[in-house]
């Protein structure tokens, strides 16, 4: 039989899951008070429905399903207009990292002897959040859904209501221009050293 | 033959979708003589990884980001039962 999960006391959701659906939603939409805003309509929101909460899934997962689709809510909301000037506004960056003949200028640069090695470092992490929120904002949202809540291409071009192949440079321009704020980072980062 | 600004776009792409299958030998024929070009694939790679122990930090620190404790009370006060 599959173990049934039971709710606690709303009293006791803030304590016990604030924090961690506050850093869930920050991580996606990169700006403090809309964050608050999702968790406490999340929380409310989940004070309405649950009774139909039927303990399937614990109550940290049912708590952020729902916050995953005000998330998803709120970027719909915020990139409703179709697709604008915003996909060409900085394909000068990249463009400006190959010759005429579309090789690398100076390309990337080593970042460590071990990769594996980055991964277990804290810091290396933070830079890596931080460039995802320096993203301009429909790539931020685009990569946020692809590597944080691994949607596929067509789940996220129809929340951004883009086409695939818009989509696919979304995701293109959004890798690129973050792999090169990751250099910046941390090569100075270990400059500092 | 592809350029490597061609290939930078396509490895995003392989990441997103299944391409043909020329277009994947392209690439590894690519990246087999292109050093930059390899180094930009596991660059690539090693980011999408490392959005993954991201999200397991976010489950295990306990205050990754904290929620201000004004909102805290302001939720609470939502929050009790009538």
């Amino acid at each position: 039989m599959a173990a049934s999960h039971q709710l606690s006391g709303p009293e006791t959701w803030v304590d016990t899951y604030g924090d961690y659906l506050y850093s869930f939603a920050l991580s996606r939409v990169h700006d403090e008070s809309t964050a608050q805003d999702l968790v406490q309509e999340t929380l409310t929101g989940a004070l309405k429905t649950r009774t139909g909460f039927k303990g399937k899934a614990s109550e940290k997962t049912w708590l952020t399903s729902i916050l995953k689709n005000k998330i998803i809510d709120f970027i719909r909301k915020k990139y409703a207009e179709p697709m604008a000037a915003d996909i060409n506004h900085d394909i000068t960056d990249i463009n400006d990292e190959f010759d005429a003949a579309g090789h690398w200028k100076t390309g990337p640069a080593q970042w460590a002897a071990n990769p594996e090695e980055l991964l277990a470092q804290k810091s290396f992490l933070e830079i890596v959040q931080k460039c995802l929120s320096q993203l301009p904002g429909k790539q931020a949202a685009a990569m946020s859904l692809r590597e944080l809540d691994g949607k596929s291409t067509q789940a996220i071009c129809k929340v951004l209501n883009i086409s695939a192949t818009n989509c696919w440079v979304l995701l293109h321009r959004a890798r690129f221009l973050m792999r090169k704020c990751i250099e910046m980072n941390w090569l100075n980062h270990e400059d500092d050293k | 033959m592809f350029k490597c600004q061609d290939i930078s776009h396509l490895i995003s792409q392989s990441m997103d979708r299944q391409l043909p299958w020329y277009i994947r030998m392209g690439i590894k024929f690519h990246v087999m003589m292109c050093r930059l070009c390899l180094r930009y694939q596991k660059q690539l790679k090693l980011i999408h990884l490392s959005f993954a122990e991201l999200e397991k930090q976010y489950d295990t620190d306990t205050c990754h980001a904290c929620l201000p404790e004004e909102v805290k009370n302001n939720i609470r006060k939502k929050l009790e039962t009538p």
